[in-house]
């Protein structure tokens, strides 16, 4: 491409400050470097990890950053040394990735990787080593992906290839929301039709964005009887029912806690229950409404703030507590063959979209989405 | 006093030791033990163990215990003989000996169907308020009604549990040893074995090394776990934890950085299974946050019913499990005599858990020796035998007992 080697100026969405609107700023996007790739984003969808890192994080050190991490896009151009990719590769970034060399990775339980948690684990979610400038500024790459860029580098090992008919601003999709939410139910909680002496298990998930929707979509795949659909918000019940929720609560509608309600609905509680807010409370009561015995909890929605608590006599009876991160999955792995199953028409994406506006209207985005009134809004990025 | 064993009809008079009220010693009393009515079994205990959970529901009720109703007979972790059985209990005849479980196991309820759950609980409600099926005890004392622990009650001479709640085990064991089965031993041998699933090469680390610990520690060696490492506040529990198994041993006072962060450095990341043996909510979150990320799991084994546990959902989101065990995830009527033959065939210790053996008349001073165990560290001056555990025999009076082969 005419731009390989030089630096590419374009449109970015920078988050300057904490709990201030993105400002659209042209900014400077350094050439990959050895082992590095430019891609050129053609659309992401804004999760609430991009805005509790924007409103929550408390963490004004990390900032000026462009967010974003769940995107889809082309290879413009490749640095020293990658061989796996060339220009004109459909490609996703991936906020998740894995070295393949620490320990972690060289073990099948986990999909973890030492080297990516250096990432996640420190306040700033993102190295220091970054690409982007603005008006001379260094200007920080959010998990190392940023999709609020038309332009963004990364590390080989954190992209992976995808087919090139996939449609960009739907496999989007499959770079966080979609893969956490299935693969928690899929993997994390393992959801087996044959867990208790009739068949078919009885799930609970809690939060229907666009996370929860995708985990009730992998309780039904997994053989689920029943799936509990639990939201404050009764607008998002018709979605749930669509991707498969069989029963909706809304725990503003009742006196009792809500691990009581599911208690009593479920004969003594559900066998597996996903929380997918982000929530300690619900986290609570996530874990306090499965069954003693066998229920397991999977905790899916981030919070790394504030504690959870529970009894400890909750877990001796038998209860499992778990959590799940980017669902278990292997990005680099999983998510060609997830695109797969989207164009052969075995995973539905489109229920998912609810909006699809340009980048200029990021701002409506953060609002739709602190109000509970979209699902996944698709920005195109790239003209 | 003589004991009357061949009527199955007669109100057995015996020595127990019963808890009148909350917070006092327990007293040495003559009790009235009625014969078993249908789908009971009159024991006669033998032997009793001493777990900290009696000396808590004693002590420390409305603190870290829910509060039980007294006038009460603690003990919970007893072996004896079948004296008589009530009408329609198949199974067992006078003289077999036994276990009795505060964890019954009836065969026919979503539980007991379910390979993934021990947690029978038949009677369930009535042997927590310390009654049998029919909403009484069978013990009595100054004409009052004594409610039975758990529905055993193993600090008395005789005593009547539900037919579901005790098990039937070899001839030849040694009934002053095999008791410990009946709680601390299983718990903790159960919660590597059955919960926590230890495979062979792990790496783990033991909370709290009093029987339950020690227990967990000797599973952990029977499955196979290359690094066994040992977490107590008393320097004491050292050279009794080698002995079942014990590779290394952290003081979490001997270091000014937290627990966790001692044992993810020596661990190269935190053990892949720890054992929380202690019953303590900061200890249960420092057992947590010690086991690896990615794919540790924490069990908690020890028993605090009033207070919380917290701990950064991150921890989990990162890969680790938290899970909680009872009665070692043992089946107990099926799991209790398999343990039993693994103790005859030597593949499981017991008689190393028994520091001392004493009669039931000096059961307050049992419970004095089970808590300055915990409190040796700040009485240096006279150190006592780091306590473990203690085994309690009953005794017809003017008898011996009985040599032990």
């Amino acid at each position: 491409m005419a731009t390989a080697g030089k630096v590419i100026k374009c449109k970015a969405a920078v988050a300057w400050e904490p709990n201030k609107p993105l400002v659209i700023e042209e900014i400077e996007v350094a050439p990959p470097q050895k082992n590095e790739i430019r891609i050129k984003v053609a659309a992401s969808g804004m999760c609430h990890s991009d805005l509790y890192y924007l409103f929550e994080a408390k963490n004004s050190a990390g900032f000026p950053i462009v967010l974003g991490h769940e995107g889809a896009g082309v290879v413009e151009s490749v640095g020293p040394g990658v061989t796996e990719f060339k220009p004109g590769d459909k490609v996703i970034p991936l906020g998740a990735y894995r070295c393949g060399e620490c320990r972690l990775c060289k073990n099948p339980e986990t999909n973890m990787c030492e080297k990516c948690w250096s990432n996640i684990e420190s306040a700033q979610m993102s190295s220091s080593d970054t690409r982007f400038s603005c008006r001379g500024k260094p200007v920080l790459q959010f998990v190392g992906t940023s999709t609020f860029s038309e332009y963004t580098v990364l590390n080989q090992i954190a992209i992976t290839k995808i087919h090139p008919d996939a449609r960009l601003d739907r496999v989007c999709l499959f770079a966080c929301s979609f893969c956490t939410g299935y693969g928690a139910a899929v993997n994390t909680a393992k959801v087996c039709a044959a867990l208790k002496v009739q068949p078919g298990s009885v799930c609970a998930v809690f939060g229907m964005g666009a996370v929860g929707l995708a985990a009730v979509m992998g309780c039904k795949s997994a053989g689920a009887s029943r799936i509990i659909a639990v939201d404050i918000n009764e607008e998002k019940f018709e979605k749930a029912k669509i991707f498969g929720a069989t029963d909706f609560v809304n725990p503003k509608a009742h006196q009792k806690p809500i691990s009581e309600v599911l208690i009593e609905m479920t004969n003594g509680g559900v066998d597996y229950s996903l929380e997918c807010v982000g929530d300690v409370t619900v986290m609570r009561s996530a874990l306090e409404s499965v069954v003693k015995g066998w229920g397991v909890a999977v905790i899916v929605g981030w919070n790394n703030v504030e504690d959870v608590s529970t009894r400890p006599v909750q877990l001796i009876a038998g209860r499992t507590l778990k959590g799940s991160m980017f669902g278990g999955y292997i990005g680099k792995e999983s998510i060609p063959k997830l695109v797969l199953d989207h164009m052969a028409g075995r995973l539905n994406l489109d229920e998912f979209v609810t909006h699809t506006v340009k980048m200029d209207k990021i701002n409506d985005v953060v609002e739709l989405m602190k109000k509970g009134k979209c699902i996944r809004a698709i920005i195109n990025i790239s003209k | 006093m003589m004991l009357v064993c061949l009527s199955v009809l007669q109100v057995i008079r015996c020595k127990a030791a019963v808890a009148w009220e909350v917070g006092k010693p327990l007293s040495i009393e003559e009790v009235e033990v009625a014969p078993p009515k249908a789908h009971e079994v009159r024991i006669k205990v033998e032997a009793s163990g001493v777990c900290h959970t009696d000396w808590a529901y004693l002590y420390e009720c409305g603190k870290g215990m829910a509060p039980r109703t007294f006038p009460l007979i603690l003990g919970h972790e007893g072996a004896g003989v079948v004296e008589s059985i009530g009408p329609g209990v198949l199974g067992f005849s006078p003289g077999d000996k036994v276990i009795p479980l505060f964890l019954p196991q009836c065969k026919q309820c979503e539980c007991c169907l379910s390979s993934k759950s021990n947690l029978c609980s038949e009677n369930w409600e009535n042997t927590q308020q310390g009654v049998l099926a029919d909403g009484t005890s069978r013990i009595t004392c100054r004409g009052q009604q004594v409610y039975q622990f758990i529905g055993v009650s193993t600090f008395s001479e005789y005593t009547v549990v539900p037919e579901h709640n005790i098990t039937k085990i070899h001839p030849d064991a040694p009934l002053d040893r095999v008791c410990l089965l009946g709680c601390g031993v299983a718990t903790g041998y159960g919660a590597v074995l059955n919960t926590g699933k230890v495979e062979a090469g792990s790496v783990c680390a033991v909370f709290g090394l009093g029987a339950v610990g020690l227990a967990a520690v000797m599973g952990c060696r029977n499955a196979g776990a290359s690094r066994i490492i040992g977490v107590d506040i008393n320097p004491d529990k050292l050279e009794i934890a080698k002995k079942f198994g014990v590779t290394e041993f952290i003081n979490p006072k001997d270091h000014s950085k937290p627990i966790q962060e001692v044992l993810r450095e020596r661990t190269g990341g935190g053990p892949d299974y720890s054992f929380e043996c202690v019953g303590n909510v900061a200890v249960m979150r420092a057992a947590l946050e010690s086991c690896k990320p990615a794919w540790g799991t924490c069990v908690i084994v020890g028993w605090t019913e009033l207070e919380d546990m917290s701990l950064a959902p991150i921890d989990l989101l990162l890969g680790r499990t938290l899970k909680g065990t009872y009665f070692g995830g043992w089946k107990s009527v099926d799991g209790v005599p398999r343990l039993v033959e693994d103790y005859l065939s030597g593949r499981l210790l017991l008689d190393e858990f028994v520091t001392h053996t004493l009669p039931l008349d000096q059961i307050n001073q049992a419970f004095e020796l089970l808590i300055s165990g915990k409190r040796h560290y700040i009485c240096p001056t006279t150190p006592r035998h780091p306590l473990l555990y203690m085994c309690l025999a009953t005794f017809k009076e003017g008898k011996k007992e009985k040599e032990r082969k």
